[in-house]
């Protein structure tokens, strides 16, 4: 059906100014953040118009002397490593809950929901009580720990309803020639379920890798993260803008390309998680 | 029957299985949960420590708390609001997307870029831009003489100010979503519609919007619970201000627990939120199941 | 019930602990942990590092977060032992909360032994004298002053103002559509509005208790408190620059430096940053004077930073070292020349002549009045008690939110006493 109306092409037009307002409304903050993390701090509360040749690269200088590289590496460490064991723990778990006949389905299902819900503000003062007596503050597999109680429930959850998609028959019939189940975990299930995969991994990686509370609270100066090293440029006395517009970027730049490439599996799996 | 005994194996393996995640789900999240509701029992201050009295006192004392009951209503507005926006926002984007193939399907990946952007981070930039001093906003407008107002100097304002810069961030979840279950929509029911002569917003309101109902639903309630934590948006923007205006309950709970040094009564808050999330996610596993089943 | 989770937790994490536990720098012996906040004179103390091991041969590791940071997690680090701090930046408004919780070691031996303790102002050392003890060693005395645009206030055909209620008149004169007549913080926090809102407050016979220390009754919902947190309100709205309601350190020295506001009454390190010709554009047309006075005279804030040693610290000897390094003549001479601020706690600062002369260039009697204002400053400014920090909070808020327009004065000032008089039941 085409329709060449004048109405038509009205409305078209009106529907394309619509997505651009919604593009620039996306995109003008991190273009701004990008401007802003090349301005000195002379020219940063100047409009850009009144001084257009004010640019300078000191402020990446200065946040690659700082703490915050190091801090960046903190946080791939904690954040890779949580993400890591969640999968191996979590991914047969899913498994599991998903395939095995049970009747406490509902339960579990609520439960982990329930985990992902729980306000941190509580959850983080008894496991700092903790871990001030075991010796875990400020070090990496205590806040790995923490991470993980963000992400396992979400891994479990996420896979949980990746594998419902999986055809109970698909892995019965491997089975029936006498595959092991390992075998046929790795041959039928994991290439099945790879966008569910790929999807839980990347969230997962993202939950702990945006997290600033538990690394607030139980990291001291060796673990830092970085959402918790940018605040360290927002002083009593300054804000250094330029610095953390930087800081800003360089926070968000490794997560860029992990979401863009992934962006296919999780519209896949989220699509799958939501409709169950 | 062979079938029998290899599904006893089976559920044997199914058990081994479950167990590694249901330790680690144990010591990881349910014992601090559990050591949090311990807490609000108690009367534990960090200066002070703990009397070693038990009881309900932390409790009784939230409902004489009018900075409590105001950060009830400042919570539901940040959340209801910011919902409202990211649904709609997100939905209009997706809808908007799945009609663009071809050439332009890169804009996709452009608008889950916000998304890629960590809280903390989020919050830093919208901070700038709503900083009428440096905010290019307000460099803009200055020129055609128009003084846009500092919207983090009212309580309307910080708090609209919060659910811009959250919808921002948290649209393109949304948009994901709604671009996944369009994806499952036959384009034949539009055209139908069409040829029913309905006009093409006719028909997504008629048509693709029910179809779209369960997963929206879904997408809301999952976004409401997870804007009751807001925590690095409102430290960041507003530190609760301006005066308590922006103190919704979470942040509530973290200043009386950290600020204020009150362990206790910051844990009897995260209990009642908690409780909140607990009857919504109630809600969600009932309607996921329910869904499951159809 | 505690008990129990904690056993069975600690067991559990102890396992994965051990083999997974970070490499910590081993503690060698010359070595010293120093946690602070970032402020221009922490930020350049932490500058001078490698001087203190030159002259010591002591590794001083010093760690700069930010305040926000800070505040969340000193709290935590002193429940939890602060083992791995050493040497602790100490607020004096937080000092008294601190000794009572039994958070910080008594220093006074090492005060007791300096040659040269008198030399220290005496009004931010004894702050840190708590039942007989000294606590900490200040390296930061902060005090009020105004600053006004001279050109402005010539323009307008008026003078500066000696008290608050002539600043009402002068604001009135000179506020103008490019230039807010005064800029002061506003942003609620003990440590921000309410660091400047008391000197209204004491300038028209304010108080926060009834007689301090003697009854300490709540005394916030006086008429005079009115009058202050009236004369304050109309000033930020009336005259103020746009966006005043949110208004802290960095945006009121924004807007100084930008020619947005053509006065302030705040802290010598916002003042000195008006008139610094580095970064101000009218650097030249500021003059500082003393802060409005009123009907009880002038009481310029202050504001005391200074270094405490965490309770049980195992590196006490090593961490006195550095204190008595980082207060020294020396090093806050440094300071006083390296950045921009004179807000040093050692007299002798002021007789260098790179000193006087690097501060004569601002103003000539800069350092003069940065004295004589200190003299003026009453050491209880913000009232020394542990509750403090929760009490100043509290009333801030309500202030701000009084500006803010979302309460009158009236109802902030009997919210803020009843809201004082609930942390002190506790």
């Amino acid at each position: 059906m085409r329709d060449t109306s004048t109405a038509f092409r009205v409305k078209k037009a009106f529907g394309y100014a619509m997505m651009l307002t919604f593009l620039a409304f996306s995109l003008l903050p991190v273009i701004w953040v990008v401007l802003l993390s090349m301005r000195p701090p002379t020219a940063l509360f100047e409009p850009i118009w009144e001084s257009p040749g004010a640019w300078t690269l000191d402020n990446i200088r200065s946040i690659a002397r700082s703490d915050f590289p190091a801090a960046l590496l903190n946080s791939f460490i904690t954040a890779g490593s949580s993400t890591l064991l969640a999968m191996l723990i979590g991914v047969p778990g899913a498994f599991a809950l998903s395939k095995r006949r049970s009747s406490n389905k509902f339960f579990a299902s609520w439960l982990l929901l329930l985990l992902r819900m729980a306000p941190p503000v509580g959850f983080v003062i008894p496991l700092f009580l903790v871990y001030v007596r075991v010796g875990l503050i400020d070090t990496y597999v205590g806040l790995i720990f923490a991470y993980t109680s963000l992400t396992l429930p979400f891994v479990v959850w996420s896979m949980w309803t990746s594998f419902n998609q999986i055809p109970d028959e698909l892995i019965e019939a491997g089975l029936m020639d006498g595959a092991s189940l390992g075998r046929v975990l790795w041959r039928i299930v994991i290439p099945a379920a790879r966008p569910g995969l790929v999807a839980a991994g990347v969230l997962s990686f993202l939950l702990a890798w945006n997290d600033f509370f538990f690394s607030l609270i139980i990291t001291r100066s060796d673990t830092t993260t970085a959402p918790v090293a940018v605040m360290n440029f927002v002083s009593y006395a300054s804000v250094d803008w330029g610095a953390i517009a930087v800081a800003s970027i360089a926070l968000t730049l490794p997560i860029v390309p992990i979401i863009v490439l992934a962006n296919k599996y999780i519209v896949q799996s989220l699509g799958g998680a939501v409709k169950g | 029957m062979p079938a029998t005994r290899a599904s006893a194996a089976m559920d044997r393996t199914y058990r081994r299985m479950l167990v590694p995640a249901s330790l680690a789900v144990g010591i990881f999240a349910i014992t601090p949960l559990l050591g949090m509701l311990a807490l609000s029992f108690t009367d534990f201050h960090l200066v002070r420590g703990w009397s070693g009295e038990i009881g309900i006192q932390n409790f009784v004392r939230l409902f004489e708390d009018r900075r409590f009951i105001s950060s009830i209503y400042i919570m539901m507005a940040l959340s209801v609001f910011g919902v409202l926006a990211q649904v709609v926002l997100g939905t209009a984007i997706a809808v908007g997307l799945d009609k663009i193939v071809g050439r332009w399907r890169f804009a996709r990946g452009i608008f889950v870029v916000p998304f890629a952007v960590p809280h903390v981070a989020v919050a830093l930039i919208w901070l700038s831009l709503f900083t009428p001093t440096l905010s290019p906003i307000n460099a803009f407008f200055a020129v055609f003489g128009i003084e846009v107002p500092a919207l983090l100097t009212t309580q309307t304002g910080a708090i609209t100010a919060i659910v811009i810069a959250d919808t921002w961030a948290t649209y393109p979840f949304v948009m994901l979503i709604v671009l996944a279950a369009l994806q499952g929509i036959s384009p034949d029911l539009d055209e139908a519609a069409a040829l029913d002569g309905a006009t093409r917003v006719k028909a997504f309101f008629r048509i693709t919007l029910p179809l779209l109902y369960p997963t929206l639903l879904m997408v809301a309630l999952f976004r409401f619970i997870e804007t009751l934590k807001h925590f690095p948006l409102i430290f960041v923007m507003t530190s609760g201000g301006p005066g308590r205006a922006t103190q919704a309950t979470n942040y509530y709970a973290y200043v009386q627990t950290f600020q204020n040094s009150n362990v206790a009564y910051g844990a009897s808050i995260a209990v009642f939120l908690f409780l909140f999330a607990a009857a919504i996610s109630f809600y969600i596993a009932k309607a996921n199941a329910r869904l499951s089943d159809a | 019930m505690i008990k129990t989770t904690h056993g069975a937790l600690s067991a559990m994490l102890l396992l994965g602990s051990t083999a997974l536990a970070p490499i910590a720098a081993n503690a060698q012996d010359r070595e010293v942990n120093v946690l602070l906040f970032s402020m221009p004179s922490t930020r350049g103390l932490a500058a001078l590092a490698d001087d203190f091991e030159a002259e010591t041969g002591i590794t001083a590791n010093i760690d700069v977060v930010g305040q926000d940071v800070f505040e969340s997690r000193i709290t935590l680090s002193f429940t939890g032992g602060a083992r791995d701090i050493d040497v602790v930046h100490t607020p004096v408004i937080q000092v008294q909360r601190w000794v009572e919780a039994g958070w910080l070691e008594p220093v006074t031996d090492t005060v007791e032994g300096l040659e040269d303790k008198d030399d220290i102002l005496s009004g931010p050392l004894e702050a840190y004298q708590v039942n007989g003890d000294y606590y900490g060693l200040p390296f930061f005395a902060e005090t009020g002053l105004m600053a006004y645009r001279k050109d402005l206030l010539d323009a307008a055909g008026v003078e500066a103002p000696e008290t608050w209620d002539e600043m009402l008149e002068v604001a009135k004169a000179v506020d103008s559509d490019e230039t807010a007549a005064i800029a002061m913080r506003v942003a609620p926090g003990q440590g921000f509005n309410m660091f400047v809102f008391p000197m209204l407050m004491r300038a028209y016979g304010g108080k926060f208790f009834a007689d301090y220390p003697d009854d300490m009754t709540p005394a916030l919902d006086s008429p005079e408190n009115l009058e202050a947190l009236n004369t304050y309100i109309t000033l930020m709205n009336d005259y103020g620059p746009q966006g005043i309601g949110n208004f802290n350190f960095p945006e009121v020295v924004a807007a100084l430096q930008n020619g947005q506001a053509a006065m302030t009454v705040d802290g010598t390190s916002i003042v000195s940053q008006a008139v610094d010709p580095a970064a101000s554009q009218f650097a030249d047309e500021f003059v500082l004077a003393l802060p409005p006075g009123g009907p009880a005279g002038r009481s310029p804030a202050i504001a005391v930073h200074g270094l405490g040693i965490p309770a049980g610290s195992e590196n006490a000897e090593t961490a006195a070292e550095f204190i008595k390094w980082a207060t020294s003549t020396e090093t806050l001479t440094k300071l006083a020349i390296n950045e921009a601020f004179p807000d040093f706690t050692r007299a002798s600062v002021a007789e260098n002549a790179e000193v006087q002369a690097k501060y004569a260039e601002v103003q000539e009697d800069f350092l003069d009045l940065r004295i004589e204002a200190l003299n003026l400053a009453i050491g209880h400014y913000r009232p020394l008690i542990p509750t403090w920090p929760e009490i100043g909070a509290a009333i801030g808020e309500n202030v701000n939110a009084a500006v803010n327009g979302q309460m009158s004065p009236e109802e902030a000032l009997e919210a803020a006493q009843e809201e004082m008089e609930i942390i002190l039941s506790y």
